[in-house]
């Protein structure tokens, strides 16, 4: 089931108008990606992948896996300078679920071909709850780094 | 998703005038001391007050030659980083942040720079596989490989602690890189510069002309 994040928010709070319920902590997970990348990788062995999920609703979420046509994709966690692969992680209420460079990130392995900055590499985020969301996670240059602003 | 990456480039406009105004607020400021200033404030480089040794190590390189790092890299400029091949994040990272930096120095700079990669992952970092590994990024790195209790020990001598590769319950193996490119100076072959990995390609690119002449960034 290809939605996008944007599409699931619309229904999420069409259903909740009907039902007329106003506690904000009873609302469903909401969610929604942003800031997707992949530093274009060195090898056509492993790559790595960033974004954030953020959760507008009530609930917290967890995402259970990921896929992709890239590669296999597993999460990892970076605990002492070193990765630990993980099988869930918590999206919180009101809060989001942070891939970065040195902390958590998606590691893709098995890669059909090398990406090359410009293309881009369609992930699909499966949770506990929400639907799947798709991400098209652009391809950027090897040392890349997100602007954070102040 | 496009409509995001809008949303984001706007963000990131607001964030720019923003910056612009606080800046116009003195109009006495020329352009280029607003830059040396903005670079002040993101200063990447740890300049030790009681530099490293180098590592008295004696490893195998790419081509599966003797490689003596006190010898070779005597009286140059050198850079050197503990990290694994198969590490998707931070090793590729830094290590093509110092390649894409090299790449804007003057022919006769790059060729005098070491760049040297020693793995932590010595088992499955082969001189082959360090060599294909490399090639993706620079190919005048130096690669080495060796005995893990060897490599271990070099990288305790620059305070970079590094554990033998291990499996984890899924039966992956799981290796540690360290977290600190060290610069020595062609000067006096001490490591006086530490780089952590949030280093930007800008922060090596803005100091490594003058790694390269032993000065202090």
């Amino acid at each position: 089931m290809r939605r996008t994040a944007a599409l699931l928010g619309v229904a999420l709070t069409g259903t909740l108008l009907l039902a007329g319920c106003g506690s904000s902590d009873d609302e469903a997970a909401d969610l929604s990606v942003s800031g997707a990348y992949m530093p274009q990788p060195v090898s056509d062995s492993m790559a790595a992948g960033f974004l954030t999920v953020t959760n507008k609703g009530g609930t917290k979420d967890e995402l259970t896996s990921v896929t992709s046509d890239l590669g296999e994709v597993t999460m990892h966690e970076t605990v002492d300078a070193a990765m630990q692969e993980t099988k869930r992680l918590d999206v919180p209420a009101h809060g989001q679920l942070v891939f970065k460079s040195g902390g958590t990130h998606l590691m893709f392995e098995k890669l059909k071909h090398q990406p090359k900055q410009g293309e881009t590499v369609s992930v699909e985020l499966h949770f506990a709850d929400s639907d799947p969301v798709t991400v098209e996670m652009p391809v950027k240059s090897a040392t890349y780094t997100p602007k954070t602003g102040h | 998703m496009r409509k995001k990456t809008f949303a984001a480039a706007a963000l990131l406009a607001a964030a720019s005038l923003t910056l612009t105004a606080c800046g116009s607020g003195d109009d006495t400021g020329s352009p280029v001391s607003v830059v040396s200033e903005d670079s002040a404030n993101t200063k990447a480089a740890i300049v030790l007050d009681k530099p490293f040794e180098k590592p008295d190590l004696v490893l195998t390189d790419t081509n599966g030659k003797k490689y003596d790092l006190r010898e070779q890299t005597k009286g140059r400029p050198t850079l050197i980083y503990f990290g694994y091949t198969n590490c998707p994040d931070v090793c590729p990272t830094t290590m093509s942040n110092i390649a894409v930096a090299k790449s804007k120095l003057p022919k006769a700079q790059q060729d005098e720079l070491r760049v040297v990669f020693v793995t932590t992952d010595p088992d499955r970092d082969t001189p082959k596989a360090l060599g294909k590994w490399l090639k993706g990024i620079d190919s005048q790195v130096v690669g080495l490989t060796g005995d893990f209790a060897t490599i271990q020990a070099g990288a305790r001598t620059l305070g970079i602690t590094i554990e033998a590769p291990h499996k984890d319950k899924n039966g992956k193996i799981v290796s540690t890189h360290g977290t600190q490119v060290v610069a020595f100076s062609p000067k006096t072959d001490g490591g006086y510069v530490l780089y952590t990995e949030d280093a930007t390609v800008d922060d090596y690119i803005k100091d490594l002309p003058k790694l390269v002449k032993g000065e202090t960034p």
